[in-house]
């Protein structure tokens, strides 16, 4: 167990290490959430809604669509000199390293929707008030089910002639639970209603994320096999 | 059973499924009671939910097979699930064209977001994707592998997706036929739509079996221009 962890902390390590030092990802995923808010500002006409009505949606559209562009290239720098077959053959087992790339992800996105949330608090003039911990704690879960998710299926489109453009099509049917509990609850909370309202959309959110990453660790193996 | 027996039952239950097909579309123009508040729009039913029910039967299979086939690693089982996931894409097809058309009468819409129509609609679209990376891979086993691994993924998600979108909103009728109670679907219709119930079943069954065979023959044939040229 301890053993296991080690090697969990260790690519999980490898992997924050290496973002650190490019910042290729978090980057990109960051300006590209920055630059959809001032798309997205132009793309509403506020004589007909109000920003605050469409904010919730929009922050989980724009997590999911800046989560591929990141999850998406998981697999690709390690791809490209052959280091995921040293990783893969490493004797840390599969399940350990789909964790640990879990994790690693998760960190980056998680990152990433919080800076999404600011930058569409700023642009729309939300308002949190006193949620912004369950809203903290709904995005994360989120994240999560996302991220485990996008890591297996970035595995999987990884390995075909198609690449990236096949990753949305194979996760945007299961995300649906992902973005009905998760873009609910935010809207819930940014409306100002009290947490308790949103205690479901949480327990969903939960057994989702665990579901996925349970899954994503028993079926790793067998996406990456060889 | 021998490759043979597989290709004539898969052949005697496509015609029997397509015989019973004509006395299903038969019985529901011209035996069945008209419902009385949708009238004969109703009738769309008898297509409708038995192509449901089959498209999921379909789809379990796939992906119970396709479970097995990582555990079991035999080609057969592979062959199988494809097999399957064609015929439910048929089906969920079927049920995905019966269904707007019914919802324009039956709810004055084509298109509501319904759970079981949602429901299906992701339904098909997963299994778009697990066409879409068996083919989109060079070497074949991968595909397989990939294949199997979106099935069983969609069929885990899918008691997700359903509980989400009932959540959601609802506008479906409740169910008809399981219920804790006696059905409350008058006879003629309950017995009509368990006939046709059956005669799609024995449809898709025909058609798996034809379809599994003809995997069969395929992996057959290539053995053995490999045998040859080597």
């Amino acid at each position: 167990m301890i053993e296991y962890l080690g090697q969990v902390r260790a690519i999980v390590w490898k992997d924050l290490l290496l973002e650190a030092r490019t910042r290729e990802r978090v980057v990109a995923m960051g300006a590209f959430a920055v630059l959809t808010g001032v798309l997205f500002n132009y793309s509403i006409d506020r004589t007909v809604v109000r920003p605050q009505d469409i904010g919730a949606g929009l922050i989980w559209m724009t997590i999911v669509f800046g989560g591929l562009l990141g999850v998406g290239r998981t697999f690709h720098l390690e791809a490209q000199d052959a280091a995921l077959q040293g990783v893969l053959m490493s004797p840390a087992p599969k399940d350990a390293v789909f964790l640990a790339k879990v994790i690693s992800n998760f960190v980056l996105l998680y990152i990433v929707s919080l800076m999404i949330v600011a930058v569409f608090m700023l642009f729309f003039g939300l308002e949190l008030g006193s949620s912004a911990a369950t809203l903290g704690l709904v995005l994360a879960l989120g994240v999560l089910g996302f991220v485990a998710l996008a890591t297996l299926f970035a595995a999987v489109s990884a390995g075909t002639r198609m690449g990236e453009t096949l990753l949305p099509i194979l996760i945007f049917p299961l995300l649906i639970p992902m973005i009905i509990y998760g873009a609910g609850a935010t809207s819930r909370l940014l409306a100002g209603r009290p947490a308790t309202e949103v205690a479901d959309n949480i327990r969903m959110l939960a057994a989702f994320a665990l579901a996925a990453v349970a899954a994503g660790a028993v079926l790793f193996r067998f996406v990456v096999e060889d | 059973m021998s490759g043979k027996g597989i290709r004539l039952t898969g052949a005697a239950l496509t015609v029997l499924g397509l015989l019973g097909l004509i006395l299903v579309y038969w019985l529901s123009f011209f035996w069945v009671s008209t419902e009385v508040s949708q009238g004969i729009a109703q009738r769309i039913f008898y297509v409708h939910v038995p192509a449901a029910w089959t498209s999921f039967l379909a789809f379990g299979i796939a992906a119970f097979t396709s479970g097995m086939y990582l555990w079991l690693r035999d080609e057969r089982l592979d062959r199988a699930a494809l097999a399957a996931a064609e015929g439910g894409m048929v089906f969920a097809t079927i049920m995905l064209l019966t269904g707007p058309l019914w919802g324009k009468i039956a709810w004055g819409t084509y298109w509501t977001w319904d759970p079981r129509l949602t429901s299906t609609l992701l339904l098909w679209f997963i299994f778009l994707g697990y066409f879409m990376v068996r083919t989109g891979t060079e070497n074949p086993e991968k595909g397989k592998r990939f294949a199997a691994v979106v099935a069983i993924i969609g069929a885990l998600d899918i008691p997700f997706i359903h509980l989400s979108v009932v959540w959601f909103r609802t506008l479906h009728p409740d169910p008809v036929v399981l219920k804790p109670e006696r059905p409350t679907l008058p006879a003629d219709m309950l017995t009509l739509l368990l006939v046709s119930l059956g005669v799609f079943t024995m449809l898709f069954m025909g058609l798996f079996l034809l379809r599994y065979a003809l995997e069969n023959l395929r992996a057959e044939a290539q053995a053995r221009s490999r045998e040859a040229t080597a």
